[in-house]
């Protein structure tokens, strides 16, 4: 039977809750090490190390550099280990001197000066975004069904549709209450910005009526291409459903300034990081 | 002086234990949390509104109540009422929780302590076949179906998103409330199967290690009402070792608690007037008269009549969880039967700057979020943890503990698996004690 572990670095244990939740793989794997669920103090050998969480401090970079030598193929799952997450919004140079200040105070592992995603650190086979990936996910990711195959953006499984003739002519706000079901969150008039990031997720969140807020990271046509790329991708589909004017679409854009999950483009399109592989994330 | 360093795991978070000994006296036991990512510093200057979806990722076990949490601090802060029918659906989440969290923290946490494995995936003996067979996937059925309430009435059972301020985005439609009230009440006799298991294992331990833990009284914490369990409560109530019970709002925490900051910790520690608080499974049920549904009140009875009110002995903690396990799947029943599509969801408001109060009794307490808004950003908040409540009374546990199994110059071994009971009686979300 093959051997898969999860190492938990600075996260908040949602990535391992998804991954209780899809169980279909107890009876192809076993598990090794989650310090979660099994009392086990060390990552042994193993065919597949699931990573979760960011580099935030000594300790998780000493675990990370510890454990991925152990094994066969080393996977990054969730938007913290993948591009910082939202720990990442600590890393505003305004935060950072906050919080970094009384560190020296603590006897506990020391803060890194920024929250760095685990490819920073080692090197990555394989990529699960998502805040956190779905269990449908994992187990695609465990046992990999043949022929499993994902919506390519989160639009596609939203299936709200686009209408031509309801067009706001101003923003609604990040979020208000009871929308109208099966028409496009866009239509009237949220921030969503499921159009350019990864299908997979099975839209939960527009489905629901809550715009998406991009976890799942870029799609598979913009996630090699710089940032700006990415916004005016979302800048245009915005003006062509609303006749929001463009200034405004981009101070919405900019104003939840790094806030939720756009902050994340920057970490994707940093220069000199080469682009993650599309063929590597799922 | 010598310290023993104890990691730990089967909690969730990154903490340790640490007793030192002096001579043959433990002089202290201390319970470090090694993590922080800074969520109070690092929400300054992100637009208010947003808040409700970025808390729940303080914690992926406890995102539900920071999501409640966050919508009832900014419903203060602009000053409006969510309509009954959101109230409702926000138990229900909160319900999903409550079943997610204690099924994982008796089934998954602490049933390996009562059965002598590592976790609960270890494979079954031959002899234990009886008792045990599917117990991982079983233990997982009665936690799923939490996790499938969160997701029909909050859009995604990790991190929720339909609470928003003013309401809910939307009801239950009437199909969809009948196939999750038929699953729910498929599982309930499971959940009391595995809680008998549980209890029956307990019984056990107990006679083998001749104790229930720490029995010292203690005080009190919980913001759930004194005639039922209602966990979206108002108000929070402490109860002193004298019977006496105060009642303050979240508004004036800070005139009944005190917050100190440890060095040796990310976390830091609650005390009334330097005296052990507690909070979690064991406060609700010390506090609360009845559960008000027929089974869980079934396994109330017999637990006052064994422990009496309030009890007191840490491993009753566990014993409670189930209780309410069992209670939140017949109350998620109970309101699942009530039409949850037939009125208005939210109501319309217009945000303001100011300040506001979130207050939910979470799986593991009350939990507080404040927040101070100017020009509609975020310029101070305010997460205040149940773990952190409890973190005195965990280490005033370890030190009985400590002392029962460090005698002259020897150490029983005993003393590793009490310091992981110890700690896993409260339940501490690490993730959130820091965040």
């Amino acid at each position: 039977m093959k051997t898969f572990a999860v190492l938990q670095l600075a996260g908040c244990a949602g990535c391992e809750v998804s991954l209780l939740n899809a169980d279909e793989w107890m009876g192809g794997y076993r598990l090794a090490y989650m310090p979660l669920v099994i009392s086990a103090h060390d990552v042994p050998e193993v065919d597949l190390l699931l990573v979760s969480g960011g580099v935030r401090n000594e300790e998780d970079l000493y675990n990370l550099r510890r454990a991925a030598p152990q094994a066969g193929k080393v996977v990054a799952i969730g938007t913290c280990a993948i591009s910082g997450g939202v720990a990442s919004l600590g890393d505003r140079d305004d935060v950072r001197e906050v919080f970094l200040a009384d560190r020296e105070r603590h006897h506990v592992p020391h803060l890194l000066p920024k929250c760095r995603p685990i490819d920073a650190v080692v090197p990555v086979d394989q990529y699960l975004p998502g805040c956190p990936p779905t269990p449908e996910l994992f187990m695609a990711l465990l046992t990999e069904p043949p022929g499993f195959k994902t919506g390519a953006i989160v639009c596609v499984e939203c299936r709200r549709k686009k209408l031509k003739d309801m067009r706001p002519s101003r923003f609604a706000g990040f979020q208000r209450g009871e929308v109208e079901p099966d028409i496009c969150l866009i239509n009237q008039g949220f921030l969503c910005i499921g159009s350019s990031t990864r299908g997979g997720c099975r839209a939960p969140c527009p489905r629901a009526g809550h715009p998406c807020v991009g976890c799942r990271g870029p799609s598979d046509s913009l996630i090699e291409k710089e940032s700006a790329v990415w916004m005016s991708s979302i800048r245009r589909v915005i003006s062509g459903l609303t006749d929001i004017p463009a200034a405004e679409i981009d101070h919405e854009l900019r104003s939840p300034h790094l806030s939720l999950f756009l902050f994340q483009f920057s970490d994707y399109s940093s220069p000199g990081r080469t682009p993650r592989p599309k063929e590597k994330v799922m | 002086m010598p310290a023993l360093t104890f990691p730990l795991s089967r909690i969730e978070g990154h903490a340790r234990v640490v007793i030192d000994i002096e001579g043959d006296t433990v002089t202290s036991a201390s319970f470090q949390c090694t993590e922080f990512r800074g969520f109070k510093h690092l929400v300054q200057g992100v637009p208010a509104e947003q808040m409700t979806v970025i808390v729940p990722r303080i914690c992926g076990v406890c995102s539900t109540a920071h999501h409640i949490a966050s919508v009832k601090a900014l419903e203060d802060a602009f000053g409006i009422e969510p309509p009954p029918l959101a109230c409702r659906l926000r138990e229900l989440l909160l319900l999903g929780q409550l079943i997610q969290s204690q099924a994982t923290s008796l089934f998954i946490f602490t049933m390996p302590d009562r059965l002598g494995t590592s976790s609960i995936f270890d494979p079954v003996q031959e002899k234990d076949q009886d008792e045990r067979s599917q117990l991982a996937s079983r233990a997982l059925a009665v936690r799923r179906v939490g996790t499938h309430l969160i997701t029909v009435a909050g859009g995604q059972f990790i991190h929720p998103v339909k609470a928003v301020v003013g309401g809910m985005t939307s009801g239950i439609e009437p199909d969809a409330a009948a196939a999750l009230s038929h699953e729910l009440a498929a599982q309930l006799p499971q959940a009391c199967e595995l809680f008998d298991l549980y209890i029956r294992k307990s019984l056990e331990l107990s006679d083998r290690i001749g104790t229930w833990g720490d029995d010292a009284p203690a005080y009190y914490l919980s913001a759930v009402s004194d005639s039922l369990p209602n966990y979206d409560g108002d108000d929070i109530r402490l109860l002193g070792p004298d019977g006496s019970v105060s009642t303050f709002s979240a508004r004036s925490h800070r005139d009944y608690l005190t917050y100190e900051q440890p060095d040796y910790s990310y976390s830091g520690r609650t005390s009334y007037r330097g005296e052990a608080l507690r909070a979690n499974s064991l406060a609700r049920v010390n506090l609360t008269e009845s559960m008000g549904t027929p089974l869980a009140d079934g396994y109330l009875k017999r637990f006052r009549a064994a422990f009496g009110r309030p009890a007191h002995a840490i491993l009753l903690f566990d014993l409670a969880r189930g209780i309410e396990l069992v209670y939140a799947i017949e109350r998620a029943i109970q309101i699942l039967a009530t039409p949850l599509n037939e009125e208005d969801t939210d109501i319309p408001y217009t945000p303001r700057d100011g300040e506001g109060y979130g207050l939910v009794e979470a799986p593991r307490g009350p939990l507080i979020h404040h927040y101070v808004i100017k020009d509609g950003l975020v310029a101070d908040a305010e997460f205040v943890i149940p773990t952190v409540h409890n973190i005195k009374s965990i280490e005033r546990a370890l030190m009985v503990a400590a002392r029962r199994y460090i005698t002259g110059k020897r150490i029983d071994m005993e003393l590793e698996h009490a310091v992981g009971r110890v700690v896993r009686a409260f339940d501490p979300c690490i993730a959130c004690a820091t965040h």
